[in-house]
């Protein structure tokens, strides 16, 4: 018995001890990389000081074209937007763009439109994409406020990296591969954090019939990235993004919104409910940014 | 619980730490633990399902009690009755009643009578197939005087439920693993070893292959009339893949966590895709099943003795059932009937045991190897396929040769990821398998060092944040 279990435990501790070792490289190798928008921020953008900064969820990710809205609204800003995120990720991007020393005039926020009065607190698909910097207490604080198997996951490779790494491997430890050999290499997105779906049909139908989608705000997570807003000296404007048939009414006044959720009405503008094509993102991005231009220019 | 979860992880070496060190003073204790922690095992998934695991070993157990004081021989058929009428009534029910009320429906549907009959919405227990035949073996055994029956309800209600094979086999045979409860247990280091290392491997099959392949799998047969004919056959071939992972990976874990705790279990496959005919396929694909039905239907129905007639009539009675054993859905049944038709023609040119004792691979058995792949892989896609009319436009497009497109490979980045992870993995599988079958060994054999190498890999190359389950678990 004794010789089985140095045996095998001469297997686990040596799987344990290559594992993190591999995975702690590839984390350092994402971190300085430019593969996710985490790293992007933090490797590639030089700038300080921004007009605007999108904070959102693919929504916002493929709606705001910021290179177009700059060209109208002659302002600086860059599109830190990732798909299939949380508000609370939106709150951890704000942070970590402010621990990069960063300053913006405003944040737009531009998650899902239900995102807002959203009730389910856990980690988001995609803020593995935050590991690479769990060293910090921002994000190793906030992997721990959740109770679930891939929060727990997240949360302990700050010890073990091997747990993320290997959970999310295809994510996080081949992409790593890929920043070793192109650092520079950025996941789809452009040099300021846009991209956009393409127009795959050209189908044009006028959208008859709107229901309506009432946001209120209860997220706690907007009030969390309102008050830091506040202390950073930045303003806040929510962001409803085009929806095929949905239009978003908000009687909340403590909140400044764009609201451009019945904005576009034909389906020639939409790649699926819920994300605008090229098409759409243009028409929605220049009407942002007269929209922004007049806030910006209101004294 | 999943042997690739992280509930298993806990449960094994707490459950190994208990068996070996506290409770291994007595062999009735041990036993008695087995039977608990099986249970613990079972219910995990669904408590309510393991009140049918114990009716089968007590009416199995009082059964053949009865039969080894009964004499005559009316009585002993009568008791024995009694068992196959609840095991396989138990199966019917669960998991082949609605298969049944459907096919009746619709038989009378063809005939232009419309019927209105409800189906149950009935939970398929898991293992239902598996414990069955096996406490099944136990019974018919004993009423063939082959085996003693043992007095011993404890050792039998193990035998039943023993964890590691219990939910997906191998399907043990009373004769093999039942005496193995009743002799005392000593730790064997090598057998032990030997075990763990299976479990890596099996844990590669499973988690690493099977998984993948899992990725397109999925796509292509959700799908399948967007795919160019190229798209769909490799579609299939990975299926092929998939399901061999992901069973033989089951049953390679099932084998060495029983290691682990002293047992010996059959081996279920040897390397199957190794065959050079339908006919080799079969001695080395789910062995514990295709012997099941050789030694209580083929042999019963009188094998290959008899007219020709009557031998094709055996084998298409056994591959038939084995389809229909899979599942309650005709394409199991069309799947067995292929295998069926395969295999036919080596049984009339009496080729059908060309390769019993030659296991070598050559390369000019390369040809025949791939031929038998092809073959099988094909059978595969009724297998896979929801209906039958699905599994029939699957082929004819294949065969339609609309294009050699292999977009859905390479189509963005992910997809390119996944290809390139399962040839990867598919390669490491056949070179070891095909070093294994050169030795003449029944199993992949690892070494420290190259266990140590495949547990890395399954690390970095198995799928955990959506791992799919056991396909064998539905069965």
């Amino acid at each position: 018995m004794r010789v089985f279990l140095k045996k095998i435990g001469f297997i686990c501790v040596a799987v344990v001890v290559l594992s993190s070792v591999i995975a702690f490289f590839s984390l350092q190798s994402l971190k300085a990389s430019s593969f996710y928008k985490p790293s992007f921020l933090a490797n590639q953008v030089s700038e300080q000081q921004f007009d605007y900064i999108v904070l959102g969820a693919s929504t916002g990710l493929t709606t705001l074209n910021t290179k177009l809205i700059d060209s109208i609204a002659h302002t600086n800003g860059i599109n830190l937007a990732m798909d299939d995120t949380a508000l609370s990720s939106q709150y951890l991007m704000l942070q970590h763009f402010l621990a990069q020393g960063k300053t913006t005039k405003y944040c737009i926020l531009a998650p899902s439109n239900p995102s807002f009065d959203s009730k389910t607190m856990d980690v988001s698909d995609n803020d593995y994409r935050f590991l690479p910097f769990i060293s910090t207490s921002y994000v190793s604080d906030y992997y721990k406020q959740f109770e679930s198997k891939r929060a727990r996951l997240l949360s302990l490779s700050q010890w073990f990296p091997m747990l993320g790494v290997t959970y999310y491997n295809t994510e996080l430890f081949y992409p790593s591969l890929l920043g070793v050999l192109q650092p520079e290499k950025r996941n789809r997105f452009d040099d300021r954090g846009n991209y956009t779906y393409p127009v795959i049909k050209n189908s044009s139908k006028i959208i008859q019939s709107q229901s309506n989608l009432r946001v209120d705000f209860t997220n706690q997570y907007v009030e969390k990235i309102k008050r830091l807003c506040e202390a950073n000296n930045i303003k806040l404007i929510c962001y409803f993004s085009p929806v095929k048939g949905v239009t978003v009414i908000s009687e909340n006044n403590e909140y400044r919104c764009i609201n451009h959720s019945n904005l576009l009405t034909n389906t020639m503008y939409f790649y699926d409910s819920i994300h605008v094509n090229y098409r759409g993102r243009q028409i929605s991005s220049i009407k942002f940014a007269e929209e922004f231009s007049r806030i910006t220019n209101e004294k | 619980m999943l042997f690739n979860s992280l509930d298993f992880i806990v449960f094994l070496p707490l459950v190994f730490v208990l068996y070996w060190f506290v409770t291994n003073k007595s062999l009735r204790l041990q036993n008695l633990f087995l039977v608990c922690a099986s249970y613990v095992f079972y219910a995990w998934w669904d408590y309510r399902f393991l009140g049918l695991i114990v009716l089968s070993t007590l009416i199995d157990y009082a059964v053949a009690q009865q039969l080894k004081v009964t004499v005559k021989p009316k009585s002993r058929k009568a008791l024995l009755g009694l068992s196959l009428v609840f095991n396989l009534g138990m199966l019917a029910f669960f998991k082949y009643f609605n298969f049944f009320i459907e096919s009746w429906v619709d038989a009378w549907d063809m005939l232009g009578v419309e019927m209105q009959v409800s189906t149950l919405k009935i939970i398929l227990p898991v293992g239902i197939s598996f414990y069955t035949f096996q406490t099944l073996s136990y019974t018919i055994d004993v009423y063939r005087k082959k085996i003693e029956p043992t007095a011993n309800l404890i050792q039998f209600a193990a035998f039943v439920s023993f964890f590691p094979q219990l939910v997906a086999g191998p399907i043990e045979r009373a004769s093999h693993l039942l005496p193995q409860f009743s002799k005392k247990r000593h730790f064997n280091t090598q057998f032990a070893l030997s075990g763990f290392y299976l479990i890596i491997w099996g844990l590669f099959k499973k988690v690493v292959v099977a998984d993948n392949c899992a990725f397109f799998v999925n796509q292509i047969f959700e799908g399948s009339s967007g795919y160019s004919s190229a798209e769909l056959f490799l579609g299939a071939l990975l299926f092929a893949f998939q399901i061999y992972g992901d069973f033989s990976g089951y049953s390679d874990i099932a084998i060495g966590v029983a290691r682990l705790f002293g047992f010996s279990l059959m081996t279920n496959f040897s390397f199957p895709y190794f065959s050079r005919d339908i006919a080799e396929f079969w001695r080395r694909w789910h062995i514990s099943l295709s012997t099941w039905f050789r030694d209580y239907v083929y042999i019963p129905l009188g094998g290959s003795r008899g007219t020709i007639g009557m031998q094709l009539r055996n084998v298409l009675i056994v591959f038939l059932i084995s389809g229909f054993w899979h599942g309650a859905n005709w394409t199991f049944i069309i799947w067995g009937a292929i295998h069926a038709l395969l295999f036919l023609p080596l049984l009339l040119t009496k080729k059908n045991r060309t390769y019993v004792s030659d296991t070598h691979v050559l390369v000019w058995h390369i040809p025949k190897l791939l031929l038998t792949f092809c073959m099988v892989t094909l059978a595969w896609v009724f297998f896979r396929a929801d209906t039958v009319s699905i599994a029939n436009q699957f082929l004819i497009d294949i065969f339609s040769f609309n294009g050699y497109s292999l977009t859905v490979f390479v189509q963005n980045s992910k997809s390119m990821l996944f290809t390139g992870i399962i040839v990867l993995s598919i390669l490491i599988l056949l070179v070891f398998e095909l070093f294994a079958v050169q030795k003449n060994q029944k199993e992949v054999v690892l070494t420290k060092y190259s266990a140590l190498i495949i547990a890395i890999l399954i690390c970095f190359m198995g799928v955990f944040k959506n791992p799919s389950d056991f396909i064998y678990f539905q069965f």
